[in-house]
C-alpha cells in the first residue's frame, strides 16, 4: 500500500494549480454572472495537454484518472469547478476508449484528449429520473441509419459542446419489459436537435438545458457499442463520473477551508483571531478531516479504475462523502465569515451552489445509499 | 546551437522559512522548487534553440540531498537534460564557491550560451553569474530583456534605469535575464510525462576536481556573524481632509519625489 504521489503526479498538481489560480474565482464569477465560459481557463488548461489526461496516450492523454481527478480537483480548489471534466473526458472519453471502434476513437478522441472539442453527456429525462430504464428518447432504425426522438434535461454544457453522448432506448425486452439501451454519438448542429437554457440559481459557467431531439438523423457509425447494450459501458462510465466529481467536490471543500483558515487568522474581534476560538477552529478542523477521508476514497476509486478493477463501491462512497464534507466545509467557513459569508465577494456563497447541485448530481445521494445498502451489505433491493 | 541554463532548487517562498542557527544560513534540507526566477532562463533557452533549429537546453543545479523536483519542473517545460551536483561537503558553500562549482559542472557540457536568472528568490547575492562568466573567461552581459543569437553572436537588450542598452558579445558567453524577458510555458501533460526519463547526471564536488577546503563552509570566504529582523514598518500618516487634502496628497509625493 502507498500513499506517495508520483513526481510526475505532484508537478502535474502544481502546474495545473498555477494556471487555474492564475484565473481565479473571481474570474469564475465574472464569466458565470455575464453569461459566459471558462473559454480562456479551459483553453489555457488544454493548451497544456491537461483536459483528458486520462485518455490513451496516442489521442493526447497518458494518464489515468488518478490524473483526471487531480485537474479537476486543483481547478476547483482555485475556484473554478468546472462540470465538462466530470462529462467531456471522464464519461464521454471513457466510454468511447472503451467501447468504441477503432474509427470512432480516431474520429472523436483526439479532440476530447486535447480538449479542443467537448462532448456533452444526456441521460435524465423529465420522467425517468435515476430510472435509466424509463428512459423515453427512442432510436428508431431507419434504412441504413437512425432517427432519435425525445427529450433530455439538465443536460450541462450542451452549448459549448460539438457532440453529445445519448441515451437512448432502442426496444423493449421481451423479458423484463424493461427499456434496451444504446448510445449514440451526436452532433450538437445535427438538424432537428435544439436545445434552451433551464435558470437554475447556482454560480456556474457551464449552463443547464433542455434538449429536444425531433427526428434527428444519424448514420450508423454514430452508434456506440452494439444495439441495446449501453449497460455495460454505462456502468462503466459513470464511475469515472462519480470519480470526477468527488474529486471537484474536494477542491472546493479545500478552497472554503483555506478560505475560512485565512479569515480565522486575521480575523479580530475581543482582540484576538476568531480562529483561536474553538468554537470556530474545531469545526474547521473537523471539515478538514472529513474533506480529507474523503479525498482518501477518491483516490482509491481513481486507483481501481486504473488498475482495472471494479471502482463501483469506492467511487459511490467518494462522491457521498466528498459532497458532504464539502457541504460542510462551505457552509462552515460562511459561518466563521459571519455576515461577509452571504457576501459573493468573499466567494463563497458562489460557491454554494456548485457544491448543492453535486450533492444531488449525477447521482443522488439517496442512489449512493441505496446501492451502498444493496451491494456492501447485502440488504433487499428498495426498488 | 547548446544552452546551459543554471537553475537553482530553492526552498518553497510560500511556505515558512527558518535559519540554520549554527550558520545564519537558509535551511534547505526541507523540499525545493525550481526558483520562479530561473524560469524565463529557461524559457529563453527552449525558444533560442527551437529558433536555431538544433542543438539542446542542459540544465546546470546545485542543491542537497540528490534534490531533483525543480529540475524535473524544467525538464518537463522541454530542457533535454540535467547535471546535479549534490554533495554533503557543499553543505556552506558561499555566492564564489557557489560559481566555482557551477562553472565546473558547465565544462562537462557543450555550450554556445550560458543562461542565468539575474538574482536568486532565495539568495538574492546577484553575483553568482558573473563570477562564472569570470571563471569559465567569457564575456557576460547582465539584465537582459531580450536575447537574440545572430551567428556568433548574442545580442542583448540590458536594462537599465534609464531605459535600455544595446550590447553585443561573441559566443559562447555569460548572459542574465531578466522577468521580462519572455513568458514561461507552463510544463505540458506530455513534457511532465516525459521528464523522468530525461537523464540527470549527479556529480560530486570530487568528480568535479573539488577538495575538502576547496567549497563548502570550509572554503567559504564569508561567515555571517549576525542575523536581524527587518525594522517593523512604522504606522502610516492619516490625513484627515479638511480642504487641504487633494494638496497635503500631492505634497507627500513631491516629497517621495515620484511626482
Amino acid at each position: 500500500m502507498n500513499f506517495q504521489a508520483s513526481s510526475e503526479q505532484e508537478l502535474l498538481r502544481t502546474t495545473v494549480a498555477s494556471i487555474a489560480q492564475s484565473f481565479g474565482h473571481r474570474y469564475f464569477v465574472d464569466q458565470a454572472a455575464t453569461g459566459g465560459k471558462a473559454t480562456e481557463l479551459w483553453d489555457a488548461l488544454a493548451e497544456a495537454g491537461f483536459c483528458g489526461v486520462n485518455l490513451p496516450l496516442p489521442f493526447g492523454g497518458g494518464g489515468g484518472m488518478a490524473e483526471l481527478a487531480i485537474v479537476a480537483e486543483e481547478t476547483a480548489a482555485a475556484g473554478c469547478p468546472l462540470l465538462m471534466f466530470l462529462v467531456s473526458p471522464a464519461i464521454c472519453g471513457e466510454v468511447i476508449a472503451r467501447f468504441g471502434t477503432e474509427e470512432q476513437q480516431r474520429r472523436w478522441l483526439p479532440g476530447l484528449g486535447s480538449g479542443s472539442s467537448k462532448m456533452a453527456f444526456a441521460i435524465t429525462e423529465p420522467d425517468a429520473g435515476s430510472n435509466s430504464h424509463r428512459v423515453a428518447t427512442v432510436a428508431t432504425r431507419r434504412g441504413d441509419g437512425w432517427s432519435l426522438s425525445g427529450t433530455k434535461y439538465y443536460i450541462s454544457g450542451i452549448d459549448e459542446a460539438d457532440h453529445v453522448l445519448v441515451v437512448t432506448s432502442t426496444g423493449t425486452d421481451p423479458l423484463t419489459g424493461r427499456g434496451q439501451l444504446t448510445l449514440f454519438v451526436v452532433p450538437t448542429n445535427a438538424p432537428g436537435l435544439s436545445f434552451t437554457p433551464i435558470s437554475v440559481g447556482i454560480v456556474a459557467t457551464e449552463k443547464q438545458f433542455t434538449v429536444t431531439f425531433d427526428d434527428v438523423a444519424l448514420s450508423d457509425d454514430h452508434r456506440i457499442g452494439p444495439e441495446g447494450g449501453a449497460l455495460r459501458p454505462l456502468f462503466m462510465g459513470l464511475n469515472p463520473e462519480r470519480i470526477i466529481s468527488a474529486a471537484t467536490l474536494i477542491g472546493l471543500g479545500r478552497y472554503a477551508l483555506a478560505k475560512a483558515a485565512d479569515y480565522a487568522k486575521t480575523r479580530e474581534v475581543w482582540g484576538v483571531p476568531i480562529g483561536s476560538h474553538q468554537g470556530l477552529s474545531h469545526p474547521l478542523a473537523k471539515a478538514a478531516i472529513d474533506v480529507e477521508l474523503a479525498a482518501l476514497m477518491t483516490a482509491k476509486a481513481a486507483w481501481q479504475f486504473d488498475e482495472g478493477l471494479d471502482p463501483a463501491e469506492a467511487s459511490n462512497m467518494a462522491k457521498l462523502a466528498a459532497a458532504d464534507a464539502a457541504l460542510v466545509a462551505i457552509d462552515q467557513a460562511m459561518q466563521t465569515h459571519g455576515g461577509n459569508g452571504m457576501a459573493t465577494d468573499y466567494g463563497l456563497i458562489t460557491v454554494w451552489g456548485m457544491a448543492r447541485l453535486l450533492k444531488v448530481a449525477p447521482v443522488s445521494r439517496e442512489m449512493v445509499l441505496n446501492y451502498i445498502a444493496t451491494h456492501t451489505l447485502g440488504l433487499p433491493r428498495s426498488y | 546551437m547548446n544552452v546551459v541554463v543554471c537553475v537553482k532548487q530553492i526552498p518553497d517562498p510560500a511556505a515558512p522559512q527558518s535559519l540554520e542557527p549554527s550558520t545564519n544560513t537558509l535551511d534547505r534540507s526541507g523540499k525545493l522548487i525550481l526558483d520562479d526566477s530561473d524560469a524565463y532562463g529557461v524559457e529563453m533557452a527552449l525558444q533560442l534553440v527551437d529558433k536555431a533549429g538544433s542543438g539542446e537546453v542542459t540544465l546546470v543545479s546545485m542543491a542537497p540531498n540528490g534534490e531533483v523536483a525543480g529540475l524535473r519542473t524544467a525538464l518537463a517545460m522541454g530542457a533535454a537534460k540535467a547535471i546535479l551536483v549534490s554533495d554533503d561537503a557543499l553543505k556552506g558553500t558561499d555566492a564564489l564557491g557557489t560559481a566555482k562549482v557551477l562553472a565546473a559542472a558547465i565544462k562537462r557540457t557543450e555550450f554556445d550560451l550560458v543562461l542565468a536568472a539575474t538574482e536568486s528568490s532565495d539568495g538574492y547575492t546577484g553575483t553568482v553569474p558573473v563570477q562564472i562568466a569570470e571563471l569559465l573567461g567569457l564575456p557576460s552581459i547582465t539584465f537582459a530583456k531580450s536575447v537574440t543569437i545572430d551567428g556568433s553572436t548574442v545580442k542583448v537588450d540590458r536594462q537599465t534605469e534609464a531605459g535600455y542598452d544595446e550590447v553585443t558579445a561573441p559566443l559562447p558567453a555569460v548572459v542574465t535575464v531578466t522577468a521580462g524577458v519572455v513568458e514561461p510555458r507552463y510544463p505540458s501533460f506530455k513534457g511532465i510525462m516525459a521528464a523522468k526519463s530525461k537523464p540527470v547526471d549527479q556529480v560530486t564536488a570530487a568528480d568535479l576536481g573539488f577538495s575538502a577546503g576547496d567549497v563548502g563552509a570550509a572554503g567559504s570566504g564569508q561567515t555571517i556573524f549576525a542575523v536581524a529582523d527587518a525594522e517593523a514598518r512604522s504606522a502610516g500618516e492619516i490625513v484627515v481632509d479638511e480642504g487641504d487634502g487633494a494638496q497635503r496628497i500631492v505634497s507627500f509625493l513631491e516629497g517621495l519625489k515620484v511626482i
